[in-house]
């Protein structure tokens, strides 16, 4: 079942003869529950494709639908609301807000909505991260590994129809690094979370079920592994 | 490159520069206003000695013959040389000496002395004077405060500003320490860094600098104004204030304030060209907390935007330091002024003018004359706009009281045992009280005693016999007492008064001369002096007094007060107490007298009696209004302070919010990747700004109602009275004040953060 549907999608930044085209023609579709893995160099395009499916910049050309919302049509507000509770975003550089524990860091998409979490969700989330025991740290209390599980949490909490990682691993040593993308894989298995994990690391992308290659803009490959 | 670099990023980074811009304005200012008003304080004070004891350096006591003044004039470092003909009045004649270079006071009057064979002990110095100009004597003992007193004043404001402009700099340094980073990694040296930072803080600076400092001088001049009419105008004896300026005071106040802005500029830029090359790449200048701290109150109150905004409010803590403390101090200065000067205003008005309303019009004090030297009363009388015009003067005298003739009342409060002994005094007999006479113009007098309800007589005295219940602190409303038992008064009563001592002779009493006392007045002798006594009838004992602007048993409870005839006067004269210097006049106008007639009237008796006396005059309204006046002017000039104290304030909170985008972007940009909507980062921000703009009025509000309630019990002013004239309004203002230009802050820093783009600052690399 198609949960995400580009069509078409281009993105220009400059003006005039200044014009890059960052993307250019993008047509891609996920289904539900897959493991995307977008592949590509430094400039290939692949981290404005996932800002644009966050619905934090908007395309220059084409059509992007996630969970039946067209992104093209949301202002700031309602684009701040979907992100909130339609996808999950993971950084490379974890961006958890410093002045918040852990445990309200990770239950920060749903305080915003006012909503009371699922205790037995929480702790399920927060026991396979392995972050149980750090609930109640500051995010400069955490190590790399640790704060980017809590970003991982805080992605999932809202049982989000999307989780989008870029370069997740990017800060990491090798050790986090296998066991931040083991936890995205078990959360695909186990919750059935759609994901797309944008990386350079082929290492990385072992773990997807699809490969999708991106070169100047543009989708050269998209492998789907057994 | 440095300079290339510096300006191209204050062209691109208005917002920065213009927190520094404001932080230095505010100091220039600050210190330029500091600067000007010690000078015209110390000037008029060097003016003031100057008239009041002479421009002369040092001076030689004792004649000096022609050739002996010439010599001295001979002397290099001698400027001029003038005998002192005021000085010669009644003591020794004086030749006072100027000098060029006063510095050489000590050395050179000592070396003239000598040469004209006069001993030291001739020499005087003007220290007074000397010390204005620092320089000191080792005879000069006595505490000269004004220099101390400025330099303390202006460091503590140099210190407070460093602390307000360091934090500009830090707010606008610290945004850029990932950019330092990357130029230590290429090679730039610490020092390097500090020039560009320095060069940076001198473009910035230069113009609101001089715009402070001019400004500043045009404040003083201002304040100087508005304390030379409001509060100093109306005080008899002084002269006028009259702005002035010296080139060395704006050399003075250029380099403090340059010296200001150049430590809090350095502090900053030194721990930031000492960061290494990683630490500063890796440092993302964000508000960090280092422990964690809850919200709870907001977090209740407006949910997770609340908690968001406490949590960023406590990493800001430090920057906004100086705004929380000079926003509290200056609201609650404010407060505190407006209230302290409501209660002192109702206060002075219920008890002096409105309970002098019907008493006097006209105050005039009729200088050095006693009241039977005094023959124009009649004439003042006669003038058209005058209803009556009682001429009186006060004497002191002393008299027993004995334990028998003390009510039941007063004794009810211990009798005489509470009494201060300055005031009372056991005696043989009873115990000694003072007891003040006031003489009245003998046509006043037969007036008091119709009021009174007695048969008028010019031989006797009318006895004020009330003593107020001393176990009552409440002096507003104070409860009376019959003091002492009224015997039937008739030909056999008799007060007893006697000579109040020459040792209590002070001030601007004086022993009484002239005709001896007829017959029943006796004399006896008493210890080592003779004592004089003279028996007066008492015509009344009553609890009703003359209508004089007079305050009885004020200070000395225990004071039995008479008031006797001027021929009474006559007769005792002489052998009790002193009268005081001068004589007054008490007039009431008429009912309907509007102040432009009372004005006129003053100026008809001042052309009646001027001739003949020398006269001081009050007029009623115009002290009303002057005190109005005075108090307003202090208001104004207090309040001025006030709102320079907000200003600072202010200004800290504009420095910081001018550079959240800068600063907050990031954290911004994570609130918004996590879902925050712009209306809930807004929310987010008002409540900010509520915080720090209601912070400083919650905490000030109870301690400003504590005080309040501390002058109430103190003046036994009752809540109510207070309540209905409390300066509601002006506090009301500067509160609102303080949330307006607060939320201006907030407002413009919004403009600029909700530009951010989400987008852009993902795509920074240096987002973590």
């Amino acid at each position: 079942m198609e949960l995400l549907k580009c069509e078409g999608v281009r993105k220009v930044y400059g003006s005039g003869g200044n014009q890059t085209a960052a993307l250019d023609g993008i047509d891609l579709s996920v289904d539900r529950g897959e493991f995307v893995a977008i592949l590509g160099a430094s400039g290939s395009g692949k981290s404005t494709l996932l800002h644009i499916l966050g619905s934090v910049d908007k395309p220059t050309d084409g059509k992007v639908v996630i969970d039946g919302t067209d992104l093209s049509k949301l202002n700031q507000t309602q684009a701040a609301i979907f992100r909130r509770r339609k996808v999950g975003l993971v950084y490379q550089f974890y961006n958890l807000i410093p002045t918040l524990t852990a445990r309200k860091n990770i239950l920060m998409p749903l305080a915003l909505d006012k909503k009371k979490p699922n205790r037995e969700y929480f702790d399920k989330i927060t026991a396979s991260l392995g972050i149980a025991d750090k609930l109640d740290l500051l995010p400069n209390q955490l190590s790399g590994g640790q704060q980017q599980r809590v970003a991982i949490a805080r992605a999932l909490i809202y049982r989000p129809a999307l989780l989008l990682a870029d370069e997740p691993t990017g800060n990491l040593d090798q050790k986090n690094s296998k066991e931040v993308v083991d936890m995205l894989k078990l959360s695909n298995r186990n919750l059935e979370q759609t994901i797309l994990l944008i990386t350079h690391d082929e290492k990385v992308t072992m773990a997807a079920g699809r490969i999708v290659t991106v070169e100047d803009g543009r989708i050269i490959s998209d492998e789907r592994r057994r | 490159m440095w300079k290339d670099y510096s300006l191209n990023y204050i062209k691109n980074n208005h917002s920065v520069g213009l927190s520094v811009t404001i932080a230095a304005f505010i100091s220039a200012l600050l210190l330029s206003l500091l600067c000007g008003l010690f000078y015209n304080a110390w000037k008029y004070e060097v003016e003031r000695i100057e008239l009041e004891e002479g421009g002369w350096h040092s001076r030689i006591i004792g004649e000096l013959a022609a050739e002996d003044i010439e010599t001295i004039k001979d002397f290099a470092n001698v400027e001029d040389v003038k005998r002192n003909e005021k000085e010669q009045k009644g003591t020794e004649p004086a030749t006072d000496i100027y000098f060029n270079d006063k510095k050489a006071v000590f050395t050179d009057t000592p070396l003239i002395a000598q040469r004209l064979g006069i001993g030291p002990e001739r020499i005087i110095y003007n220290y007074e004077l000397l010390a204005m100009y620092l320089i000191r004597g080792p005879g000069d003992t006595a505490p000269r405060l004004l220099f101390p007193l400025f330099i303390l004043i202006t460091a503590a404001a140099a210190f407070s500003l460093i602390i307000i402009i360091h934090n500009a700099f830090a707010v606008s340094m610290n945004a850029r320490i990932h950019q330092f980073g990357i130029f230590s990694s290429i090679g730039a040296t610490p020092k390097q860094i500090r020039a560009c930072l320095f060069q940076e803080a001198a473009v910035l600076c230069a113009r609101p600098l001089l715009a402070g400092t001019l400004l500043g001088i045009a404040g003083s001049a201002g304040l100087l104004y508005l304390v030379d009419a409001y509060i100093g105008s109306d005080v008899p004896g002084r002269h006028p204030l009259v702005f002035g300026y010296h080139p060395l005071v704006l050399a003075l106040t250029l380099l403090v304030t340059v010296i200001t802005i150049w430590i809090s500029a350095w502090l900053p830029a030194r721990r930031l060209s000492r960061l290494t090359p990683l630490e500063a790449i890796k440092n993302a200048g964000e508000f960090q907390l280092k422990r964690q701290k809850s919200s709870r109150l907001l977090s209740l109150l407006f949910g997770m935007e609340g908690e968001l905004a406490g949590n960023a409010l406590k990493a800001q803590k430090k920057a906004l330091r100086t705004a929380s403390l000079s926003l509290i101090v200056s609201f609650l200065a404010f407060a505190l002024m407006q209230c302290f000067f409501s209660l002192s205003q109702i206060s002075t008005r219920e008890t002096y003018f409105e309970r002098y309303q019907d008493v006097w019009d006209i105050m005039v004090t009729v200088k050095d004359t006693d009241i039977d030297g005094f023959e124009e009363a009649d004439r003042i009388r006669g003038l058209d706009d005058v209803e009556s015009a009682i001429v009186y003067q006060k004497a002191s005298a002393k008299r027993i009281i004995a334990e028998e003739e003390m009510t039941e009342d007063m004794k009810s409060f211990g009798g005489f045992s509470g009494a201060p002994a300055n005031y009372v005094s056991q005696a043989e007999g009873g115990w000694l009280v003072n007891a003040p006479i006031v003489i009245m113009d003998d046509l006043s007098f037969a007036a008091y005693c119709e009021q009174i309800g007695i048969a008028p007589r010019l031989d006797g005295a009318v006895i004020l016999n009330q003593i107020r219940d001393v176990t009552n602190p409440d002096f507003r409303h104070p409860v009376f007492m019959p003091y002492i038992k009224a015997p039937g008064v008739g030909e056999n009563a008799v007060s007893v008064l006697r000579q109040s001592g020459s040792g209590e002779q002070s001030g601007n009493k004086r022993q009484s001369g002239g005709a001896g006392a007829s017959a029943g007045y006796t004399s006896a002798p008493s210890g080592d002096h003779k004592e004089t006594t003279a028996a007066v009838p008492v015509l009344a004992y009553t609890q009703e007094v003359p209508a004089l602007r007079e305050e009885y048993a004020t200070l000395d409870y225990y004071e039995l007060v008479h008031f006797i005839p001027a021929s009474l006067w006559k007769e005792i004269k002489g052998r009790i107490g002193g009268t005081e210097a001068d004589s007054c006049i008490c007039v009431r106008a008429r009912e309907d007298a509007a102040p432009e007639e009372l004005n006129a009237l003053q100026d008809e008796i001042a052309q009646l009696v001027e001739e003949k006396y020398t006269i001081e005059q009050e007029n009623r309204i115009q002290k009303y209004e002057t005190n109005n006046r005075q108090i307003q002017g202090m208001m104004t000039v207090f309040g001025a302070f006030c709102v320079l104290l907000a200003i600072i304030g202010i200004g800290n909170v504009f420095s910081n919010t001018l550079g959240f985008v800068r600063q907050r972007k990031r954290e911004f940009a994570r609130y918004m990747s996590v879902g925050l909507t712009p209306e809930e980062l807004k929310k987010m921000f008002c409540i900010e700004a509520a915080v720090i703009a209601g912070r400083p009025i919650l905490i000030s509000l109870p301690i400003v109602v504590a005080a309040v309630g501390v002058m109430l019990k103190a003046s036994y002013m009752e809540v109510g009275v207070f309540a209905a004239e409390a300066p509601y309004i002006p506090i009301l203002l500067f509160m609102l004040a303080i949330l307006a230009s607060v939320a201006l802050a907030y407002y413009l820093a919004w403009r600029g953060v909700r530009k951010i783009s989400l987008a852009e600052v993902l795509r920074d690399d240096t987002m973590m």
